[in-house]
C-alpha cells in the first residue's frame, strides 16, 4: 500500500512541476511580447487605435445688401449601410430586406425593389460594411430614410451610416452666380467665396478619435478637443432686387438678339457699391449661364464710350470748349495710310465738340486729339493717367487685370495710335473699369473705387466694415465736370443723340453708347460688334451709374444704342421705380404721433373694430365703409372710411400693414417685392392700374 | 471568524483565492463589456456590470451548497448523471441553439437561459473517472478491469462534445489522461490509446485539409478549425488579426499595466469579456495583474493537490486532483491563446471570464474540492492533518 502511495504522490508532483513549467513558458512568452516585440507593438497599436481628425468649420454666409442669402452651407448626407454588422442576423435582414427595398424603391424610383434586393443581398455576400445607398440627401430626405426597416434599427443593429457634409447652396440660383463665386478644392477659388475665402473659411477644430468595434471611431474625451470657428459671415453691396432686375434684362436681352455674351454692372456713385453684377454668355444649347466675370476679367478696347476721356482731356487741358468746332466732313477720313469712318451716312460736317460727342463722331473727336496732342502724345497720356485710367481699379475679386495705354515710346505706338485711341480703340479696358470712370463723373469728379463686400460679420457681431475708398479725389476740374455731365445728358436728351431712345419722362439718364468692332488677336473680326452703353441716372442727380455690354448680337442691329440701350433703360426704369421715386415723396409722410388715440394702419375693417374694441376706442364708422377702410387718426378719435377694392385693379394700400397689402395684393395677381417695415408708404403701380397677372409690384414700408 | 468557521467549511486559502478571482472577474468584464454595451445597451455598461454579478453571487451560492456535501455522494451521483449527459450531448448536437456557429448551446426551458452541456458533462466524466479509479485500485493494471471502464465512457463524452467543441473535448480528454496516469493506470495502455487518437486526430485534420472548403460549410464548426489552425500556423498578420490584437494589449499593457478600465484593446479583440479576457488583465494591470491571476490558479491547484497527497488512492484524491485540473488546464490554455501560444480556441477563463455556465460549474468543482479538503483541514488552524 505505502508503494502505491508513492507512485501516486510522485506522478501527482510530476504533473504539478510540469504544469508549473508550463506556466512559467506562458511568463515567458508575455515577456517577450512585451519587451522584444514591445515598442513595435505599441505603435501600431496606437497609431490603429487613435487618430486625430479635423472638424470642419461651418462656412459662413454671403448676404446682400439688405441681409437676403445669397449663399449658405447646408448639411448633406451621404448614406451607406453597414451589411455585416453583428446585429444584422440572417433572420433579421430576411425579414426585412424585402420590405426596405420596397420602401427605397419608392422613394428613390431610378431602380426598382428587386433590383435593391439584388444589389443589397450581394453586397452583403460580399462582406460589405460600408455600401453605398445614396448619396447628397437632404435633411428631411434623411429624417424619412431613418423610419425604413431596418434603418430605423441605427447603426449597430441596423447597419445605418450617414456621413455629414456641407454643401454650399445659392438660393438664388444664377444671381450673380459668378460675381458669390464658389470655393471647391483643387481650382482656384472665385468671386467673393474666393477673395474672402479665409474669412468665410472658419477654423477647422480637431478631435481625438478612438476606432471601436465595427470600425467605428468615437471620441475619447471633451478636453481633447478643440472647437471649430465657424467662418464669418460677408454681407455685400449687392441688392437681390437690383440684381434680379438686371440679371433679368440683360437675359432677355440676350436672347434676343442671341448674342455671345454680355454684363451688366450697377454701381451706387456715392459709395461705389455694386448693387448688381450680371454675366451670361451663351452655351452650345442657347441657353445662358454666368460662366466667366465678363465685367472684371474681359479686358477689350471700349470703342466709343472712351470718347468721355479723350473729351476731358481736351477740356481739362484748355484746348477745346464745347462750343469750339471741328470739321467732320463726309464721314470718311485719312488719318496717315488709315481710314477712318462715321458711321452717320455722309458725315457730319462742321460740328461743336458738344455735338461729335453727342452724335459720337469718330472723326470729330479723333481730329481733335490728333490736332492738340498729335506733337505731344504724351500729354494726352498723362490726362488719362490724371483720371486713374492706367491703373486697375482694385475690386475685391480675382479676374481683374491692368488696362492697357500704349506707351508713346513703345515700338507699338504708330501715327495712328493717338487718333484711335481717342476713339476707344488700340486700348484695352474692362467693362467694370469704364463703368468706375463714368461713376467718377456722375460722383462730380471724385473717383471711388468699386466695392462688392460691405461688412464682414460673427453672426450679428461687427468684425470688420469696409469704407469707400477714394480712388482719385478728383480725376479733372469740376467745371469739366460739368461740361461733360451736360454733354452726357444731351446724348440721350437731344433730338439727334445717339441714345435718345433712353429718353423717360420721369427721370433723366445721362451716358454714353459704344459700338466697338470685336478684335481677336489684334485684327478686327468682320460683322462682330461689342454693342455698350454706360452712364448714370438721374442725370440731374446721380445715385446710380451703370454699364452694359452685349458682345457679338446676331443681326445688322449691333449699335450700342439700340442694343445695350434698352437693357440699361429698363434697369433705370425699375430702380427708379422701385426704389428712388421714393426718396422724393418721403417728406410728405408725416406721422401721427402725441394723439389720445393710437395710430392705426389702414386695413381689414372687422379686424380693426375688434382692436379698437379691446382698447376702449370707439371709431366713427363711415358708412359706405365696406370690408376694407382707411382710418384717420385725429386727437379725439378715429374714423373709419370706405377703402374702394376694384377686381382687376390695382388696390391701394398705401398705409396698410403688410400682411392686409400682401392679401389684397396677391388676390389680384400680383408678385409683392417689399422693402422696410411697418406701414406701407409707396406703392410702385399706381392704384387704380389694370394689375397684369405675375407682375411685380414694389412696396416701401417705413 | 468563529461566525466564519461556523458556516464556511473547508480550506480558507482555496475561499479567498475564489473571491480574489471574483473581484479580478468584476473588475475586468466591467471594463471590457465596454464595445458589448455600445452594441446592445446603447452604453449602458452597468447592465451588464448586474448581470454579470448576479452570475457570480449565484455561482458563490452553488458553491456552498456543494462544500457542504460530504464528497463520497459525489461518486454516486455522477454514475447516474453519467447516462443523463449523454442524451442531453446528443440533443444539443442535433438541436442546439448556435452561438457563434458553435452548436454547444442548450436553451434551458422556463428561465431561457442558454447553457453549455459541454460544462456538465466535463464535470460529471470527471467524477466518474475518479470514482471508477478509486474503486479499482485493486487491479488498477488491468485491461478489462480497470481501463477499459474507464477509457469507454472517456471517449463516448468526449466524441460527443468535439463535433461542436473540439478544444474543451481535448482538454477534458487529457484531463482523464492525466487522472488515469496519476491513478496508475497501466501506460502502456495510456500510451497505446494516446498514439491511435493521435493516429486518428492526424487523418480527420489532413482530410478535412484536402476537401474543398464548400463541402465544409454545412458541416458545423469544422470550417472554422480549419481557418484557425491555417491562420496560426500561416502567420499572416491579416490572418492573425486578433492574436495581433492581443499582443498589442499586452505590449500596451507593460510591467505595471495601464490601470483599470483604461483598455484600448477592448475595442478591437472580439470578445475581449471571455476568449481574450487574460490580454485584458495583461492590459490594465500589466505583468503584474496577469502572474498574480495565474498563481491564484496555481494557489488553487496546490492546496487541492495537498489534500490529494493526504488522501492518497482514494476516490477524495482522484476526485480534488481531477476537478482542479479541470479548472486549471482550461485557464493555462486560455491564457496560451491571449499570448498566442496556442491557436484561437474559445476556452473562457474559469470564473473570469463573462458566462453563466462556465462559472457556475467552475464553482461547483471548486464547491467539491472544498467538500474533500474538509475531511482533512483543521478548521480552527485551517492546516491540513492527515485523514
Amino acid at each position: 500500500m505505502t508503494t502505491n502511495k508513492k507512485d501516486v504522490l510522485w506522478r501527482i508532483y510530476l504533473v504539478y512541476i510540469l504544469t508549473c513549467l508550463f506556466c512559467l513558458v506562458i511568463i515567458g512568452k508575455i515577456t517577450i511580447i512585451q519587451f522584444v516585440e514591445g515598442e513595435e507593438l505599441r505603435t501600431k497599436g496606437r497609431s490603429v487605435t487613435t487618430k486625430i481628425i479635423d472638424i470642419k468649420a461651418t462656412r459662413g454666409n454671403i448676404y446682400d445688401c439688405k441681409g437676403s442669402l445669397l449663399a449658405t452651407s447646408l448639411p448633406i448626407y451621404e448614406v451607406r449601410m453597414d451589411l455585416n454588422t453583428d446585429a444584422l442576423t440572417n433572420e433579421v435582414f430576411d425579414e426585412h430586406i424585402d420590405s426596405l427595398c420596397m420602401r427605397l424603391a419608392e422613394f428613390y424610383p431610378n431602380k426598382s425593389a428587386l433590383d435593391y434586393k439584388v444589389e443589397l443581398v450581394s453586397a452583403r455576400e460580399n462582406g460589405a460594411r460600408y455600401h453605398l445607398i445614396k448619396r447628397n440627401v437632404r435633411y428631411n430626405d434623411l429624417q424619412i430614410l431613418k423610419t425604413f426597416p431596418l434603418f430605423r434599427k441605427g447603426q449597430y443593429k441596423g447597419g445605418f451610416i450617414t456621413i455629414r457634409r456641407n454643401k454650399r447652396e445659392k438660393p438664388f440660383n444664377m444671381l450673380a452666380h459668378r460675381t458669390i463665386g464658389y470655393d471647391r478644392e483643387d481650382v482656384v477659388s472665385v468671386g467673393i467665396e474666393g477673395a474672402y475665402n479665409k474669412e468665410l473659411k472658419g477654423v477647422s477644430g480637431s478631435r481625438l478619435m478612438q476606432k471601436i468595434a465595427g470600425g467605428v471611431w468615437k471620441p475619447i474625451n471633451d478636453d481633447n478637443e478643440i472647437q471649430p470657428q465657424d467662418g464669418y459671415d460677408i454681407l455685400t453691396t449687392i441688392d437681390i432686387n437690383i440684381q434680379d432686375v438686371a440679371y433679368e434684362a440683360l437675359l432677355r436681352n440676350l436672347e434676343r438678339r442671341e448674342a455671345d455674351h454680355g454684363t451688366v454692372v450697377v454701381m451706387e456713385v456715392a459709395t461705389g457699391e455694386i448693387k448688381a453684377i450680371a454675366n451670361l454668355s451663351r452655351g452650345e444649347t442657347g441657353k445662358y449661364y454666368e460662366k466667366y466675370n465678363y465685367a472684371i476679367g474681359e479686358r477689350t478696347d471700349p470703342g466709343s464710350t472712351f470718347k468721355l476721356a479723350s473729351v476731358i482731356a481736351l477740356l481739362e487741358d484748355g484746348y477745346v470748349e464745347p462750343e469750339d468746332s471741328v470739321d467732320a466732313g463726309n464721314g470718311y477720313h485719312m488719318f496717315y495710310d488709315k481710314p477712318m469712318r462715321d458711321s452717320h451716312k455722309g458725315g457730319h460736317g462742321v460740328i461743336s465738340l458738344h455735338q461729335a460727342l453727342v452724335y459720337s463722331s469718330n472723326i470729330g473727336i479723333a481730329k481733335l486729339v490728333e490736332e492738340h496732342y498729335g506733337k505731344h502724345p504724351e500729354k494726352f497720356i498723362e490726362q488719362l493717367h490724371n483720371m486713374n485710367l492706367h491703373q486697375k481699379t482694385g475690386i475685391e475679386i480675382l479676374g481683374e487685370e491692368t488696362p492697357v495705354i500704349i506707351d508713346v515710346n513703345s515700338d507699338d505706338w504708330s501715327g495712328t495710335t493717338l487718333p484711335n485711341m481717342a476713339i476707344g480703340y488700340s486700348t484695352m479696358f474692362s467693362p467694370i473699369q469704364i463703368l468706375t470712370l463714368y461713376n467718377a463723373v456722375a460722383n462730380g469728379g471724385k473717383m471711388v473705387q468699386p466695392m462688392l463686400v460691405k461688412e464682414i460679420r460673427e453672426k450679428t457681431k461687427l468684425v470688420e466694415r469696409f469704407e469707400t475708398t477714394v480712388l482719385k479725389k478728383q480725376i479733372c476740374s469740376s467745371t469739366t465736370i460739368e461740361k461733360v455731365q451736360k454733354m452726357l445728358e444731351d446724348v440721350v436728351a437731344d433730338e439727334n443723340g445717339t441714345a435718345k431712345i433712353l429718353q423717360s419722362a420721369e427721370f433723366k439718364i445721362a451716358g454714353k453708347t459704344g459700338t466697338a468692332w470685336i478684335s481677336k488677336n489684334g485684327k478686327f473680326l468682320k460683322g462682330k460688334y461689342r454693342a455698350s452703353f454706360a452712364g448714370y441716372f438721374p442725370a440731374d442727380n446721380p445715385k446710380y451709374s451703370c454699364i452694359v455690354v452685349v458682345s457679338d448680337p446676331v443681326g445688322y442691329d449691333y449699335y450700342g444704342a439700340s442694343v445695350a440701350g434698352p437693357i440699361f433703360k429698363e434697369i433705370a426704369n425699375k430702380i427708379f421705380a422701385s426704389n428712388m421715386a421714393f426718396y422724393q415723396e418721403l417728406a410728405e409722410q408725416d406721422i401721427k404721433a402725441n394723439s389720445r388715440i393710437p395710430y392705426s394702419k389702414n386695413g381689414y375693417k372687422k379686424d380693426l373694430l375688434t382692436v379698437f374694441e379691446n382698447i376702449g376706442v370707439e371709431p366713427k364708422v363711415d358708412l359706405s365703409a365696406n370690408d376694407w377702410v382707411i382710418t384717420s387718426t385725429s386727437e379725439e378719435d378715429v374714423t373709419l372710411e370706405n377703402r374702394k377694392i376694384i377686381n382687376n385693379l390695382v388696390p391701394n394700400v398705401i398705409g396698410m400693414g403688410l400682411m392686409d397689402a400682401v392679401y389684397l395684393l396677391e388676390n389680384s395677381g400680383l408678385i409683392i417685392v417689399s422693402e422696410g417695415r411697418g406701414v406701407i408708404k409707396q406703392q410702385s403701380i399706381k392704384p387704380g392700374v389694370e394689375s397684369g397677372k405675375n407682375q411685380k409690384i414694389y412696396l416701401k414700408l417705413s | 471568524m468563529d461566525a466564519i468557521t461556523k458556516y464556511i467549511k473547508g480550506d480558507k486559502v482555496i475561499w479567498f483565492a475564489v473571491l480574489f478571482l471574483c473581484i479580478a472577474s468584476v473588475l475586468t468584464v466591467y471594463s471590457s463589456i465596454v464595445t458589448l454595451a455600445y452594441k446592445y445597451r446603447a452604453g449602458d455598461t452597468e447592465y451588464y456590470l448586474f448581470e454579470h454579478g448576479k452570475i457570480l453571487i449565484l455561482g458563490l451560492g452553488l458553491m456552498y451548497l456543494t462544500h457542504l456535501i460530504p464528497h463520497r455522494y459525489y461518486s454516486r451521483i455522477s454514475q447516474i448523471a453519467l447516462y443523463l449527459v449523454v442524451p442531453l450531448l446528443l440533443y444539443t448536437l442535433f438541436k442546439g441553439t448556435n452561438l457563434n456557429s458553435a452548436d454547444r448551446w442548450l436553451t434551458l426551458p422556463i428561465i431561457n437561459k442558454t447553457f453549455q452541456p459541454s460544462e456538465v458533462a466535463k464535470l460529471v466524466l470527471i467524477i466518474y473517472v475518479a470514482r471508477v479509479l478509486g474503486r479499482k485500485q485493486d487491479q488498477i493494471k488491468d485491461f478489462k478491469g480497470a481501463f477499459l471502464p474507464i477509457i469507454v465512457p472517456v471517449i463516448i463524452i468526449c466524441g460527443l462534445i468535439m463535433p461542436a467543441d473540439f478544444s474543451t473535448a481535448a482538454i477534458l480528454f487529457a484531463t482523464c489522461v492525466i487522472l488515469m496516469f496519476i491513478g496508475r493506470i497501466n501506460m502502456k495502455y495510456i500510451g497505446i490509446m494516446v498514439g491511435m487518437m493521435a493516429v486518428a486526430v492526424t487523418i480527420l485534420v489532413s482530410v478535412i485539409w484536402a476537401m474543398p472548403e464548400d463541402a465544409l460549410r454545412d458541416k458545423g464548426r469544422i470550417l472554422t478549425w480549419k481557418h484557425r489552425i491555417d491562420n496560426f500556423s500561416s502567420g499572416e498578420e491579416k490572418a492573425n488579426w486578433q492574436s495581433e490584437q492581443a499582443k498589442i494589449a499586452i505590449a500596451l499593457g507593460g510591467i505595471p499595466g495601464q490601470g483599470p478600465g483604461k483598455s484600448v484593446q477592448r475595442n478591437f479583440l472580439p470578445h475581449p469579456y471571455s476568449d481574450f479576457i487574460y490580454a485584458i488583465v495583461l492590459e490594465e494591470y500589466g505583468l503584474i495583474g496577469g502572474i498574480g491571476i495565474m498563481l491564484l490558479y496555481l494557489i488553487i491547484l496546490f492546496r487541492g493537490i495537498k489534500v490529494a497527497t493526504l488522501l492518497p488512492n482514494s476516490f477524495g484524491a482522484f476526485l480534488v486532483v481531477g476537478c482542479c485540473y479541470g479548472i486549471v488546464f482550461q485557464a493555462l490554455i486560455n491564457m496560451a491563446v491571449a499570448v498566442n501560444i496556442f491557436p484561437v480556441t474559445g476556452q473562457t477563463l474559469p470564473l473570469i471570464s463573462k458566462g453563466g455556465t462556465s462559472i457556475w460549474f467552475t464553482c461547483i468543482a471548486i464547491g467539491i474540492i472544498l467538500s474533500v479538503s474538509r475531511e482533512v483541514v483543521n478548521e480552527e488552524t485551517n492546516e491540513y492533518v492527515s485523514a
